[in-house]
């Protein structure tokens, strides 16, 4: 069996064979955090996405997959570790300035801003930024052309999955160098998530940005990432090329399954 | 008829003046969530500086375009220094901002003692509307808040820094996330609540009988407007001031200010009762 990773003991994932020659997107050392009334969430996280990579993490829930991407984005101090991007240390940085360094989220649960219209939503994108004019790309309509028809209409009426294309059009309009991406196949109809990977990784790849991507729905993992990590009680524990997984239903009850 | 117009004058002029007390103090607590308690100071602070100005034998018409500007500094000091190092912690900005508040009221009565002051009427004329006279200073005071809300308006729902802010209100940490500075957000945002208060103090203070307890006055109504009106948008600040600032007015100058004072609290109250949320509702 080809697994890329050797011991889970050392709770480090060991290099994958293809990404070593890429340069380093973003890299995630030792990172202890948790929330002021709960215990430790993170508890030395080791992470590495190179430039253009898209990474899966998977793992059960309350594990501290969301917990590492509010970390990286800044909503959540870190107690130890450090976490660098692009070249630079952005530990400790407040979300509006990890956001301007390059760095884009769509949270889990989409939170899209329900009482503004789809223009507004995706504008929003683009005004923190002082780089950027405040015009919505094209592109970024040629992706999701709905959001195009329905750009006057307030985004809370938008289905399920129009409203998680808005939160991903909404984060790319700044042309980020970095996507982190929380579940977002949760509450979508099977056949919108494959159209949903499929435009995903083609986003990712044209615009060059590298993703790191959290999610449980092992299709939409398959369709986006060549390598994936297992995440279990606040650390990196494994991790193996996606392909594996196709195969593997070990591996696969061993992180996911209830 | 004409007393019905002069009443409806009256109301319309205690309701522009009151929203722009409303809408600073609905800004601040929908952005920081913070309730101001010091908010009716600075409406005192605005009135106060046309008392310094006049006193010192300047213009009431610099004193009204400085009133704002030196109340927005106010604002973003008081900011900066206090309310920043509370701000997630609700009960505790109460308390601090209500401090400020009793700072603010010894330190005006420090300077200009505890009785009350008169300001001279700008404009002492009245105009003649429908056969009655009205005083045209107020027709002013309606003009400069209709243009001052107004304004408020088009900058909250017309422009990109108005869309950030209302981005703030409805969920901070996902506009956080999209790049808006919170920080300069909160800055601005009391330094323009601040300014609002102060144009307001300022322009009433002709009317006035100017002394260190005016600032309640406006604060109670004020919060009764958010209550009512709901606390979400700016339509909230303004529905709950025109119903507070109509059934004030109407019911004292039609019976006297005690039962205005009465009808005024019971509306709220059912108001409240009826719609926790205000009138326009929290769909949050």
């Amino acid at each position: 069996m080809a697994r890329s990773t050797s011991t889970p003991k050392s709770g480090r994932p060991t290099s994958g064979r293809r990404r070593s020659e890429r340069a380093t997107m973003l890299s995630v050392i030792g990172l202890v955090a948790g929330y002021r009334d709960g215990g430790r969430v993170l508890d030395g996280v080791e992470l590495r996405v190179s430039d253009g990579e898209c990474v899966a993490l998977m793992g059960r829930n309350g594990m501290g997959k969301t917990t590492l991407l509010r970390a990286v984005m800044g909503h959540l101090r870190p107690d130890a570790g450090r976490i660098r991007f692009a070249g630079q240390d952005i530990t400790g940085r407040p979300p509006y300035a990890v956001s301007n360094s390059g760095i884009a989220y769509v949270p889990q649960g989409r939170e899209i801003f329900k009482d503004f219209t789809v223009a507004e939503n995706l504008l929003l994108g683009l005004i923190g930024k002082k780089a950027r004019g405040a015009v919505i790309p094209g592109s970024v309509f040629a992706y999701f052309p709905v959001l195009a028809e329905r750009r006057r209409q307030m985004a809370g009426t938008l289905s399920g999955g129009e409203q998680q294309q808005l939160a991903v059009a909404r984060a790319i309009v700044s042309r980020p160098r970095l996507l982190l991406l929380d579940e977002p196949a949760e509450g979508i109809q099977p056949s919108i998530v494959q159209s949903l990977g499929a435009t995903l990784r083609q986003i990712a790849h044209e615009e060059k940005m590298s993703v790191l991507l959290v999610e449980q729905n092992l299709e939409l993992v398959l369709a986006m990432s060549a390598r994936c990590l297992f995440m279990e009680n606040g650390r990196i524990v494994d991790g193996t090329d996606t392909a594996v997984l196709r195969t593997d239903a070990a591996l696969l009850d061993r992180y996911l399954a209830i | 008829m004409q007393q019905a117009l002069i009443i409806a004058l009256d109301a319309a002029n205690f309701m522009l003046a009151l929203l722009l007390v409303t809408l600073g103090l609905a800004i601040i607590f929908g952005l920081m969530n913070v309730i101001n308690m010091a908010h009716g100071e600075l409406f005192l602070l605005g009135a106060y500086i046309v008392v310094a100005v006049d006193r010192g034998g300047g213009s009431f018409w610099l004193a009204l375009l400085a009133a704002p500007v030196a109340l927005a500094g106010i604002g973003l000091l008081m900011e900066e220094l206090v309310v920043r190092h509370v701000y997630h912690r609700f009960i505790d900005t109460i308390l601090a901002t209500w401090g400020l508040s009793i700072v603010i009221k010894q330190a005006v009565i420090i300077l200009f003692g505890p009785t009350a002051q008169q300001v001279s009427n700008p404009l002492p004329h009245a105009l003649s509307i429908a056969g009655a006279a009205y005083p045209l200073y107020r027709l002013f005071i309606m003009a400069v808040a209709l243009l001052v809300a107004g304004a408020t308006f088009l900058l909250f729902y017309r422009t990109n820094l108005g869309l950030a802010a209302r981005a703030v209100i409805a969920n901070r940490p996902m506009a956080s996330s999209l790049g808006i500075n919170t920080r300069r957000m909160d800055r601005f945002t009391f330094a323009f609540g601040a300014g609002l208060a102060g144009l307001a103090g300022a322009v009433m203070a002709p009317l006035m009988s100017v002394d260190p307890q005016m600032g309640v006055g406006f604060l109670i109504p004020a919060f009764l407007s958010i209550l009512v009106g709901g606390s979400g948008t700016l339509l909230g600040a303004l529905l709950g001031t025109t119903l507070i600032a109509g059934a004030s007015t109407v019911v004292s100058s039609i019976w006297t200010q005690i039962i205005a004072q009465v009808v005024v609290f019971s509306v709220a109250i059912v108001v409240i009762r009826l719609f926790p949320q205000g009138l326009t509702g929290s769909r949050r």
